[in-house]
């Protein structure tokens, strides 16, 4: 259940999460109906081990956003109806027009919904009512605010902003690889992006390589910027953070996780719970970090 | 080349809207001077327009004007076109030039600027309020410009920071995002979809004028036109709000030029 990405957003720490479980079940994901394209809702975040909207382990709070997709390709629907379009041509002598086309399609979508697949998907997301941050597992910022767009559906109000930087990220991702002191606790991973400046310019990414080398420092002395970084927060977190503040793959390594493994759990949600309980407290300790490094405004 | 996919389908493809295009024209002025004239058929334009800035001459021209008519009104405003070229060529430039530029713009005021070697390329904020540019010695004009777009925008993000949360309660909703543009005669705007797009050149303005855009955009999530209820909400907020707007009316012109000139390719 370890998030992989952080789509982050900020919200006010005075927002009241009392009464979220209940919002939340006004909420709740329905059934994908037989003629509609998709449903969104929440689900609960320990799938079938637990029947919460949301895990709650003060201040942080997990909750899920779950939905179910139908799959119709337009491929499918346009190759139907070119083949109605045509019988029309044949018997009629003349090529349906434009209102016709559009009510054909319409009842194939309808004939066709019924028999599509359904996809469910799920996203989850961690809040943070401390910090005032709710952090999205995902890198697509259309996801994220689609989750974000959920909340406050079941809030009625909640006001989430995207992160935002009082300081250049590139100039600071740029300035930590060039040699600048890290914040405390962080260091370099093995994987970066480079851009070059001008608009159409050349990109270098590089993986598994020492980032304060020789082949490094001349793409810096040419003028090249950092646009993405792997860091690793002390031994216990890794992640990659680019220019637009997303946090890529987020792992907890060994010395984070080795505290789990440690511990006796029997059943599935005790150990859903743990490992809850040290990603939010990891994620904490890192937000803290990205904070003060890219002075992220608070909401309030 | 098109897809052959495309080329299969027998799926009718919508006609392409007309584009904008640009060409030049060659003008004798009055003293004998031959100038270069950018003509732009633009499809929104609805009349015969000339116009200068520090970039030269413009002809915009609707979609269905034909060249010679556009070359009449070329003709017919020779003499005050000489005069503006004269007014603008007058004027100071602002190029971005590693250790001559020894001032940066910046809340309506010439911040002090002091040029460093660095490894990295970067603008900061010294302990004293005055500007550091820290590059290396091998970083191009692209570089130094990409440097200065970033602490602009930087700087932007940190007043609207500052500003923002301020305004949040008594919005429906909060922005779903903030971008920094550089447009040619917009400060702000307000996508359907929440997404707030504001005028670089507002970090070089004054704070009250920016505050008074970023108060003016968010007004539009309460109201998306310009009628009395969307101004009443405006007043309500940021009262000064008509003192701003003579400011650019005024400043606004020269703003958009200097930040243009910094950062020109």
């Amino acid at each position: 259940m370890f998030f992989r990405n952080l789509t982050l957003f900020r919200f006010p720490t005075t927002l009241d999460l009392a009464d979220l479980e209940s919002h939340l079940a006004e909420c709740a994901l329905k059934p994908v109906g037989p003629l509609e394209l998709s449903s969104r809702g929440f689900v609960p975040p320990m799938g079938q081990h637990g029947d919460a909207l949301s895990h709650a382990i003060a201040p942080s709070t997990w909750i899920t956003v779950g939905g179910e997709d139908k799959l119709l390709p337009g491929a499918v629907v346009n190759d139907l109806l070119q083949k109605k379009l045509a019988a029309i041509e044949d018997k009629e002598g003349r090529k349906p027009g434009g209102r016709t086309r559009k009510r054909l399609k319409d009842e194939l979508v309808m004939e066709l919904l019924p028999r599509a697949f359904v996809r469910p998907v799920r996203t989850d997301a961690l809040l943070d009512g401390g910090l005032g941050v709710i952090a999205v597992d995902t890198s697509s910022r259309k996801s994220a605010e689609a989750v974000v767009s959920e909340v406050r559906r079941a809030l009625g109000s909640f006001p989430a902003l995207p992160l935002n930087a009082e300081v250049a990220p590139r100039a600071i991702l740029t300035g930590w690889v060039a040699g600048d002191a890290l914040p405390d606790g962080l260091s370099l991973g093995d994987e970066c992006e480079l851009r070059d400046p001008a608009d159409t310019g050349a990109v270098v990414k590089v993986q598994r390589m020492e980032l304060s080398g020789e082949e490094i420092a001349k793409h810096l002395e040419a003028g090249k910027q950092v646009t993405r970084l792997a860091l690793v927060l002390d031994d216990h977190v890794s992640f990659v953070v680019g220019e637009d503040l997303v946090v890529r793959k987020f792992k907890l390594l060994d010395g984070a996780v080795d505290q789990l493994e440690s511990s006796d759990r029997e059943d599935v949600a005790a150990e859903l719970d743990a490992r809850f309980a040290l990603m939010a407290g990891e994620f904490k300790r890192l937000f803290a970090v990205l904070e003060q490094a890219f002075k992220l405004s608070k909401a309030e | 080349m098109r897809s052959l996919f495309r080329l299969l389908s027998p799926t009718r493809i919508a006609a392409k809207p007309p584009s904008v295009q640009r060409d030049s024209v060659g003008l004798v002025l009055a003293d004998g001077r031959r100038i270069d004239v950018l003509r732009v058929r633009d499809p929104r334009a609805r009349r015969i327009k000339l116009s200068v800035d520090e970039r030269g001459a413009r002809l915009t021209l609707p979609l269905r004007a034909s060249l010679v008519a556009g070359d009449r009104f070329l003709h017919a405003h020779r003499d005050w076109l000489a005069r503006q070229l004269a007014v603008h060529a007058s004027e100071p430039r602002h190029n971005l030039a590693r250790d001559a530029t020894a001032a940066l713009p910046l809340r309506g005021a010439d911040v002090p600027l002091r040029w460093a070697d660095g490894r990295a390329t970067r603008v900061e904020v010294d302990a004293g309020g005055g500007l550091v540019f820290a590059a290396p010695a091998r970083a191009g004009d692209a570089a130094l410009r990409r440097a200065l777009r970033d602490f602009y925008e930087a700087q932007g993000r940190t007043d609207v920071g500052r500003w923002l949360p301020g305004y949040l309660p008594e919005l429906p909703r909060a922005p779903r995002r903030i971008v920094f543009k550089r447009t040619t005669s917009l400060w702000g705007s307000l996508a359907p979809d929440g997404t707030l797009a504001l005028d670089l050149a507002l970090v070089l303005a004054r704070p009250a004028a920016f505050e008074y855009v970023l108060v003016h955009e968010l007004c539009h999530l309460l109201h998306a036109d310009h009628s009395p209820r969307f101004w009443a909400a405006v007043e309500a907020r940021f009262p000064g709000w008509r003192e701003e707007r003579r400011y650019f009316h005024a400043e606004g012109r020269a703003l958009k030029a200097r930040l243009r000139q910094l950062l020109a390719g």
